[in-house]
Order: structure tokens, then sequence, then C-alpha cells
């Protein structure tokens, strides 16, 4: 009954923008090789069989690369099964978001005033038994088909909009995608109907990664090709070779993944290590196992006897305490910094809400060492005093050390929550605690699983002391989500939401805060920043009397900066959300944790998928048991 | 008997079809979120979301959905008879997964049947015999303590002390047979265990019951009278009348209990039907809680069936009505 | 009396008299032990967010926001006793209303009336309260037009809708043996209508049969709520209950025993008193148990 370390969103690839950092394509820096060993001074070897243990795959789109969303299984596609043109080090902090060629022999510049970009493929890149035939430049045409296909169901398809032709393909006005195309089997020419710099770091996303034609179009359902994923990268699921691709009709399911309990990969007779290099994939274990076990604790006993390298699910507190007050074992455990920030939002629509002294009495009051708590502690993250994490402001200064509300052990200030209360319409006596009818019985969503419940008491506690008593309701993640992003439903707060970054620029976290982006049902930013009293007409909900602040001519503005201007423009636009807006109360910067079997020889942090860096890890046979 | 039969069966049909209608209700009719959401990314557009509604069958109206989905449970759909469809969350099939399951369920009850017969049974009996000494009065409390503890409760304890504290049972979770039966038997005795000592409690009872009942009629009476010996009567006659209620209430239990052991596959991870309810209703995933669903309503209907004509063939009182 | 002269009724009787003095008592330990029911106590939760032992000060420990466990669990009397008895009531009342409805009308309402109870018996009944907790936690207004908030009141409801046709269908069968007896024959003869009849001659002659299952229904309906709040379908947790709390422990009951052990032996404890108590109360009043 843990969480996830994912919520039901990937966390977006660690992308650069490239204007900001420009196109590194090799840099000097071979941190690619790991330092976070987990074995002591063993020599990492190749061999052996590295084995994860998860209480659920979690899939949203099948493991279908052109619509899967998931974090984790953008870490498997990228470290292990597939290619794409560019990719990444896979390894911990700034060496691992930079973008490298991968199937590309080179990430070209563009021409044409930044709107075509021509790629060659490397020579000797085949994809794995029963296919066996070499990559070519038209298996990448047709992973944009597959964007294209409706029924596919490209969960991220929106990245690939500008691209010509794509609108008139997916209409069915155009049979192929006008503005892609394949001169000879070694280049594709994508063309842009505007200049997109970043857009190299989209070609690293897995929907873009060759899809041979004859398995994969025979599946164009979404979530169905999961199952007959054929490999180009340095591991194939086991048994692909026993696919019988005569005909759509002969395929039946590759044996080595089932849905429900395992994921087994082994090598791919194809892979050339000659065409890649170590620096991105080692690729040294002979094989991945990945086991639903939905015992979480089984899980980290397992872990702890040698019989797993590694979990998915996030190390439990009580083992987390466990292993740091042991010094033999604390080497064991791992947190790395996740780019995703947690928050309790606030309706800006709804009242008490829609006053800004409540939203900052709420900012004063909230005990956020005591949420952290609530996930385990210190371990489990950096408690958040901002909307983005630093990480996204690359070189910006303008956020160091930048608390607004900063309180004692970040553990909230009554006497400041009540003197920012006072200016507030609802607190008609003046005395700091709200007493209008509308701070009573205010809906807050949750989820119902551990550790959302737990903060339950503590956000009940920390609100009741400022006159706010809430009526919590407690759901499911899936039902909560839904029900929060559904506008009618007038959710007055919650603190079932996270959001984690699509590329390390700010920008990702903004759209959430982007008038334009609100919709009726499906919503993502809950606390409708920006909304317009057109919109609540059509949403059909009350348009608060002091009207909505909006950022969209900040958003507008900040988007079209480059550098450090613009990262120091999204951290004043942070600035001016946390003291002028306020919809949130960010509470944590989650950590993605780990514990490490004593087999484990070599270990890395992706910060492209957020997981373990499967393409650096080793184990020793010989302590496995 | 034959019309009985098939009037029962008709019956069974009545209730599967009311059953699934009302799970349809409170799926759609009840305000909740929409789950094509959940697979439509984190930036949905209006048409990304109608196309995920239309991989999911959701695209069609309440109706027409609940007549496909009939149709489908009839006919059959891609996937075979009956037709399932697929699960909204895996994209898989419901099918195969739905009888993976029903194996880990039914092991379950199988398994603590058999422990329960044999501890309920002769605790019942030996306490109808020594009735009111010390041996009745201990199993009695004993039996009304297993009634009144709660099966999550017990669960966890017996978890704590026989896997973490003794260390003598591995965790939780379910091995199957194939891979591993020692691995099997291991992980399945203390659900075993949990489940059986709930039901040996009532069935101890009911035995005991039924025991003191029948040694008061008058035909053992008469027995004892003509000077049959003791053991002959006590086997012949009481045991017989005495147990014949268990295996209708046997019956009945083993059709309810296949939709009713979510806590203890909660409790102890065993992947089976109640435990894939629970997570499936909680998510919204139609298909399986429908599937689910159909197979419990049928179990209740047809055990009880079987139940009602085992009464009547062991007890030749009964008419069929 | 033959109830008085069974000790173990008597023992259960004594142990319910003092739950429901706890129930109604538990602000006063609150006060004596200076710990509000939702107050959290940061020192009693380590770094970690675990939940500390029993001490000196929180007899029984704390839990993992660091309220203290012994005040919560008197609370958590009131829901399980509310839970146990409103809801027991609600279904007795539904189901003799219509048990004696069905086996004194017969025909056509006695079938309809016999089939939704089979029904409704047959219905997985999780399924059901789960669709209905999470509707009803989706939106402002609830659900059913926005009378039903979730919390106790629709714990009430799922239990009692759930519960009923066991009794509706034990009051018809002892209706329908009834029915042809002398008495309602002669009652009929004097003019008396069916209502007076139903309530007036019958019913009064259900009185024991009633108080009997009614009795062994409220240990079942208390152990109905703790599973509802063990698997996150009960109360809102302001509201201190059992079940939730052993929920609560369900994770971490390896290091945190006393969350597990504690409210367990109250829930164990209740319920065997009730079910003592029904026993014993059979034993007096159905003659026939003779056991």
């Amino acid at each position: 009954m843990r969480p996830r370390k994912k919520g039901t969103w990937a966390l977006l690839g660690a992308l650069v923008l490239a204007g900001s950092l420009g196109l590194a394509a090799c840099g000097g820096d071979d941190s690619g090789d790991s330092d976070t060993d987990g074995g002591g001074d063993t020599a990492a070897a190749k061999g052996g069989i590295y084995r994860v243990g998860t209480t659920d795959f979690g899939f949203n789109g099948g493991f279908d690369p052109s619509g899967e969303y998931l974090g984790w299984a953008w870490g498997l596609y990228s470290n292990l099964l597939t290619r794409q043109l560019t990719g990444y080090r896979h390894t911990e902090g700034a060496a691992g978001s930079e973008v490298l060629p991968d199937l590309a022999e080179a990430i070209p510049e563009a021409t044409d005033g930044g709107t075509t970009w021509t790629f060659k493929i490397k020579k000797g890149v085949k994809f794995a038994p029963p296919v066996n035939r070499e990559v070519t430049s038209k298996d990448i045409a047709y992973a944009f088909e597959r964007i294209g296909t409706g029924s596919v169901v490209a969960q991220y398809g929106f990245y690939y909009n500008d691209i010509v032709g794509m609108a008139e393909f997916k209409d069915g006005k155009a049979k192929t995608i006008a503005g892609i195309t394949t001169p000879d089997d070694s280049t594709i020419v994508f063309k842009t109907t505007k200049p997109v710099g970043d857009f190299p770091f989209r070609l690293a996303m897995p929907a873009t990664g060759p899809f041979p034609k004859e398995v994969a179009g025979c599946f164009t359902k979404a979530g169905e090709y999961g199952r007959y994923l054929i490999a180009s990268g340095p591991y194939m699921i086991k048994g692909s070779d026993a696919l019988d691709i005569t005909s759509c009709k002969t395929m039946k399911p590759i044996s080595g993944f089932n849905p429900t309990k395992q994921l087994s990969l082994v090598r791919n007779p194809n892979y050339d290590a000659a065409t890649d290099s170590t620096e991105r994939r080692e690729a040294l274990p002979d094989g991945f196992e990945f086991i639903i076990n939905t015992n979480d604790k089984d899980i980290f006993d397992k872990i702890e006897a040698g019989e797993y390298e590694d979990s998915v699910d996030a190390v439990p507190p009580d083992v987390a305490r466990r292993y740091s007050g042991d010094d033999a074992l604390k080497d064991r455990l791992k947190g790395n910094q996740d780019d995703r920030t947690n928050y309790i939002y606030m309706n800006l629509a709804e009242a008490p809400f829609d006053d800004v002294n409540v939203r900052k009495a709420v900012n004063w009051i909230m005990d956020k060492d005591a949420l952290r708590k609530a996930w385990g502690g210190p371990f489990y993250g950096e408690i958040a005093t901002h909307i983005a994490p630093a990480t996204l402001y690359p070189g910006s200064t303008a956020l160091d050390g930048y608390d607004p509300y900063a309180t004692e052990n970040s553990a909230g200030d009554l006497a400041k929550a009540q003197e920012a209360m006072k200016a507030s319409a609802y607190d008609t006596d003046k005395d700091g605690v709200c007493d209008a009818d509308a701070c009573k019985d205010v809906l807050f969503m949750n989820r119902s699983i551990d550790p959302y419940v737990k903060m339950t008491p503590i956000i009940r506690d920390a609100l009741g002391k400022i006159g706010i008593t809430v009526k919590v309701r407690e759901l499911p993640t899936g039902p909560a989500y839904e029900s929060s992003g559904v506008i009618a439903n007038r959710i007055q707060a919650g603190s079932n939401a996270g959001w984690g970054k699509d590329y390390p620029d700010a920008s990702t976290f903004m759209v959430l805060f982007d008038g334009r982006n609100i919709l009726p049902t499906g919503n993502s930013g809950y606390a409708l920043v920006g909304l317009t009293a057109a919109q609540a007409k059509e949403f059909k909900i009350d348009y608060p009397k002091g009207g909505v602040p909006s950022v969209d001519a900040d958003i507008d503005k900040c988007s079209e900066e480059v550098g450090n201007a613009r990262s120091d423009c999204w951290a004043a636009l942070d600035k001016k959300l946390m003291e002028e807006v306020v919809p949130w109360v960010p509470y944590l910067h989650v950590n993605n944790t780990t514990l490490l079997g004593p087999a484990v020889t070599k270990w890395d942090y992706d910060q492209f998928s957020g997981e373990a860096a499967y393409a650096h890890v080793a184990v020793d046979p010989s302590k496995q048991k | 008997m034959g019309r009985y039969i098939i009037r029962r069966l008709l019956w069974t049909v009545l209730v599967v079809v009311l059953v699934t209608l009302l799970t349809f209700v409170i799926f759609f009719v009840m305000p909740k979120g929409d789950p094509a959401l959940r697979f439509a990314g984190k930036s949905p557009t209006p048409e990304l979301i109608q196309e995920v509604k239309e991989s999911l069958g959701l695209d069609k109206s309440v109706p027409e959905q609940y007549g496909l989905f009939l149709e489908r449970l009839v006919t059959g759909d891609e996937y075979g008879w009956p037709g399932l469809g697929k699960s909204f969350q895996t994209k898989q099939a419901v099918k195969p997964e739905l009888v993976q399951r029903a194996q880990v369920t039914i092991t379950l009850i199988i398994g603590g049947a058999l422990l329960w017969l044999a501890i309920g049974i002769p605790v019942g009996v030996i306490s109808a015999l020594r009735r009111g000494s010390a041996l009745d009065r201990i199993s009695m409390g004993t039996a009304l303590f297993f009634v009144s503890a709660p099966v999550f409760w017990l669960g966890l304890l017996s978890l704590y002390v026989f896997w973490k504290k003794l260390g003598w049972l591995p965790g939780t979770g379910y091995v199957s047979f194939g891979s591993d039966p020692g691995a099997w038997f291991s992980h399945m005795i203390l659900p075993w265990m949990v489940l059986a000592l709930l039901f040996a409690a009532i069935y101890a009872r009911v035995v005991r019951g039924n025991m003191i009942d029948v040694m008061t009629e008058d035909y053992i009476r008469t027995a004892r009278a003509k000077g049959l010996s003791e053991r002959r009567i006590v086997l012949k006659h009481e045991l017989r009348t005495g147990i014949t209620p268990v295996i209708t209430l046997l019956a009945i239990d083993l059709g309810v209990l296949v939709g009713g052991t979510i806590v203890t596959e909660t409790v102890f991870n065993l992947q089976g039907l109640g435990n894939w309810l629970l997570v499936a209703a909680q998510n919204n995933d139609l298909p399986v809680t429908l599937a689910v669903t159909v197979l419990v309503a049928i179990a209740v209907s047809l055990f009880s069936l079987i139940a009602d004509i085992l009464y009547a063939i062991l007890d030749p009182r009964v008419r069929y009505q | 009396m033959r109830f008085r002269r069974d000790r173990w009724a008597m023992a259960s009787l004594v142990f319910i008299g003092l739950l429901v003095i706890l129930a109604f008592a538990a602000p006063l330990i609150a006060t004596i032990s200076g710990h509000g029911p939702n107050e959290l106590f940061r020192d009693m939760t380590d770094d970690f967010g675990l939940p500390k032992g029993p001490n000196g000060s929180f007899w029984f420990g704390a839990d993992g926001s660091g309220r203290d466990v012994l005040v919560r669990i008197a609370y958590g009397a009131r829901v399980s006793l509310i839970v146990g008895v409103v809801a027991t009531g609600v279904a007795v009342l539904i189901g003799v209303t219509l048990g004696l409805i069905a086996g004194y009308r017969g025909g056509v309402i006695d079938t309809l009336i016999s089939r939704t109870a089979d029904i409704v018996l047959s219905l997985p009944l999780l399924l059901f309260a789960i669709g209905i907790v999470t509707a009803c936690g989706s939106s402002r207004e609830g659900c059913f037009g926005g009378t039903v908030q979730p919390g106790l009141t629709l714990v009430i409801i799922v239990i009692a809708l759930f519960s009923w046709p066991y009794v509706a269908k034990i009051v018809r069968g002892a209706v329908l043996s009834l029915r042809e007896r002398e008495f309602v024959e002669a009652s009929r003869s004097v003019g008396a209508g069916d209502l007076t009849i139903m309530f007036r001659e019958i019913l009064p002659n259900l009185v024991s049969v009633i108080i009997v299952y009614a009795s062994l229904l409220v240990p079942q309906n208390i152990l109905f709520e703790a599973y509802l709040s063990f698997l996150g379908l009960g109360v809102p947790d302001s509201t201190p209950s059992w079940g939730r709390m052993i929920s609560d422990a369900s994770d971490i009951f390896d290091v945190a025993w006393w969350l597990m052990l504690f409210p367990g032996i109250f829930l164990l404890l209740t319920v065997l008193a009730f079910n003592l108590l029904g026993d014993g109360l059979r034993d007096a009043l159905d003659p026939k148990a003779d056991r």
C-alpha cells in the first residue's frame, strides 16, 4: 500500500532548452561512469541478471512506446530497449540532462531559419530477432505516423504538432506527413512550421524511436504493441525471437512480458556495441528481470537478502530508518532529486480562497516539516519554498535561499498567519481567525493511500487554527485526480497533487498557471489561475467579485526569453506566484529513493527518467541469492 | 426436479443481468471523474480524450454500452467466449487474468474449507457428546473467540508473530503451485488458517447444536431403548443427521466466499478475485469490475442451488416448491 | 430468570456498560491525559515520521501522525457502538416491516420482496460499498441529491442496506407459520384490518425472535464497520475508528505493534461481548434452544 515513486504521469525527460545551454553534443565530462558505486571496490563486470521488484508496473499506455507516459517505462526504453535519434548519458545531475546523438550520427544544426533538421542514421544498427534487419529512416518516419494515428493514443503527441503536415495527417487529409521525408535509408528530414529550438530533445522521447512496420503496423490500437515490442537497443524482451511474423494473425504476445507478473529482458544478439558508446550504455548484466511482487515489505526483505538488486517502489520509511542508522548498510540507500514539486492547491474561484489574504494565511500556517515527516522525513526530499525546483532555473540565482513564508523549522507561524488573515474580509472581527461561513466545511480533496492520508490530520489541524474547517474527501488516486480535474465539482482545495518537469525549464511548471489551458474536464491547473469571467460562465461556475489574477502575459514574455534571462524571467514569475497570486502551498521537492541489494557493484541514477540508470548497473552473481 | 433446476438457472441469469445493470448504474449515474482522463496524458486535448474514450468503449451512450456488454458476454469477443473485454488499466484481456485470479481465490477457499471442516466437525461432535464438560466449554469459548475476532486483525497479528518475530513462515503474496510447491504451501498456511478458524468456529457451533437437537429426538431415544449400541447410535444416526445441514451450509459458504475473501486477500496480499475487484472498483476499471461481478453473482446463485438440491437429497422431507 | 443465571451474558452486559461509559467519557479521558483525539504531538513521531510506542504519558503509544492511541480508542468506541446499534436498528426496522408484509400478504408482494432480498444478498457487497462511497465523495454535493455526505451516515446506510434481508427472511418465515393460527383468524373474523392484525396481533409474537436476532446482528455490524474502515471506505479520519486505526497500522505493523494490537483487542472484546449477550438472550428467550 505504499505509493509508487511515480505519480500517474511520467516525469517527462530531462530536456535542456536548446536556446539556453546550447547543444553541446558530447561534452568531455565522463560522469557517465558511475561514482555512486554500491559495492565498494569490486570492479564492475559483465554478466549476471539484474532483478528488480515492483508492486505494480503501472503502465498507462500498455508499454507501447508510442503512447506510454510512465517515467520508469521511458527509462527502460532509452536505457535498454530502443534507440532514438537522440539520447542521454543516463547519469545523475546536469550531465544526465544533456542531449547526445544516439541512433543519429550527430545532432545537426537546423537550417532554413531553424525549421529544417536533417539527420543521418548510423549504419549497422539492427532490429532484434525475428526482424533482424537494419534500422532505416523509414522506421523513424513510421513512428511519427503512429503518433499521428488517433487510435494509437500518443499521450504526448502534442510535442510534434509543429511538424509540417502533422495536422493534415491526423485529420486524414493526407496519407503521409509532408514535413517528414526520407531521401534514402539513412537520411531523414524534418520540417517544422516555426523554429523549434529544442527539437533534438523531443526526438529523445521513446515515441519517436524506430518501429518496424511489419510488426508494429499490426497493432494500431492503444497499448497493443507493448506485448510485441521489437528492440533496437542492447536488450530485447525474452522470447522475441520466437515471434512468428509471417502475418499479423500468426503473432502471439512475446512470452517474456506478462503485464501482471514479469518482464524479462535478455541480450539482443543483433546489438553492436560499436554503434553505441559506453558513455550512454555499458550494458553489463546479461539480462534484466522486473518482477511484480505485490508485497512491498517482501520486496525490501528480498533486496536485503540479495534476492533482488533494486526496486521501483519508494523505500518504506521503516527500512530507510534502519539502513541510515547502520554504517555498513548506509551506502546501499540512495535518495536522488526527482525534479518534482508536491503542493496543496487552493481554488481561486471559490470562497474563501478567492481572497489572497486567506491564501497567504494558509501558507504561513502550514507545518511543512510535519508534512514532510508524513512522507518519511528529510530522506524523502527537500521542503519546497517556491513553485518549481531550483534545478529548473539553470544559471539563475534569483531563488537561492528564497522562502517568502519562512517560519521556524518550517513548522508554520500562527502569529504571521493571523496577521494575514486579519486583512481578509472573511475575518469580520479581525481577530486573525476566519469567522465567515465560507471558511466552514471547505471541500478538501486528498488521496486515500499512504502517505497522503497521513497528511490529512496535519492539514486539518493547521487550517483549524485560522478558522478554516475542512470536509476532507479521501479517494483512490485515479478518482481523486479525475474529480479535481472537473471544474464543475468545485473542489475548493486539495493535497492530491504533484507535478514533475518536462524539461529542466520552468515553463513546464508554468503551464499550470496559464488561464488559456483551463479545461472543463481533465483540467490540470486546479487553482484556476487566469480564469476569465467568460470561462466561468462557460463552465457554469460563479466568478468571484474580485476577479481571478492572471499571469498569462508573464508566461508569454518569459517564453520568448533565452539563456539566463529566461531563467531569471521564470524565477521572477515564480516569486510573483508565491507572493502575489499564491495559488499553492508547495511543500516538498520529492526524492526518488532506492535500496540496493548486496550484489550490486555499480549503480547510477538517470536524471532523464528519474529512476535507476539501468544502462550503467552491474551485479556480482556470486553475491546473488 | 428438472423443471425446478431450469427455473433456478433462469433466475441466476436474471440476477446476473440485474447485478451488472446496477454496477453500470453506479459507475455512470453517480458523479465521478472520467476514467478516460487517466490515459490521456497530463495536458489532454478534447480530441485525445475522445480517442481514449473510443479505445475504452466509453464513447457510446450508457444503454448502448450495457447492451454491447451483454451481447459480448453471450456471443463472445475478440478474446473468445465469454466476451469480457480488456482492462482499462493494463490494456490486457480480462479473461486469462480472471482465470488466474480465480485459481488463487479457489486455492484459498478449498484449502480453508478442508481445514475448517477438519477442525469444526470433530470439535462440534465431541462438544455435543461431552456436553457441559470442561472440554465443551473450552472449545465453545474458543469458537466464540474466533467468531468475534476481526479477520484482518488476526491476519496482521499472525503475520507479526509467525513472519516478523519468529521467522517461521515467509512473507505474504501468492506463489503458484507449479513454480514452487513448497513456497506455495508455506505462503498459504496463514491465510488458510485465518480463514478456517472463523468458519471452523461457526461450524463447530452449528454441528454441536444440531447434534444436541438430534440426540433429544424420539427415534434416537427409541433406538437407545431398543438396546442398540451407543457407538452405533452415535455413528449411524446422530452423526448423519447432525452433519447433514453442514453440507448445505458448506455449499452456500463456498459460493459466497468466491467474492467474499477481499479482506483475507488484502491482508495476505493474495492476488485473487477479491483483491482484484477492490483495486478495479477503486480505479473505475469497468471491464474488470463487471467480469468479477458476473462471476461472483453466478457462483452465489449456483452454489445456493446446489445447496438446495443437496438438502432435498439428504433430507427427504423437503419438497421442491 | 434464566438470563440472570448466565454468568457470561451478565459479564458481557457489564463490559458493554463499561464500554458505553468509555464512549461517553472519552472527552474526560482526553482532558485527564491532556491529549485531544486529533491533537498532533510532534515528539511522538521520529525523523522518519514513524510513531513512538507506549510511554508514561502515552499508555498505548502514538499513531503515525503523533496522536494518542488510547484517547482515540476511547473515541472509537463511539463509532463502533453507534454504527452497531443504529445500523442494526435501521436494518431491523426495514427487515421487520418488509418481512411482515411479505409473510402476511403473500402472493406477488411476497415474491417481489423475497426476490429483492435474494438479489441484495447476491450483490458483491464491497463493490457496491466502494461504488457508493467513491461516488458520494467525488463532488461537493455528496450523493442521492445532496442528502448524503460521506461519513458516519453513509456507513450506516451501506450497512443497513446489506443487512435487512437477513431480518426480513427470518420474520417472513415466522409470520408464515403464525398467519394461520387461531388468534389471527379470530381477529380477522371480528373485522380487524390487515394493518391491525400485522402490527397488533402478529408482531408481538415476534418480539423475542427479533430481539435475539438483532442482538446477534449488532456484533456483525460492528465488524462490518471495521472492515469498511480497514479498506478505507469508512468514516473520515477526524472521527477515530478502530477499523481505521488497524488499517493505519497495516503498513507498519512490524515496527508499531501497539497501533495494531490495542484497537484490535478492543474490537475483539466488544464483538465478543455482544455475541455472548446475544447467545444469552437466545437461550433465555427462545424456549427451543435448550443448549
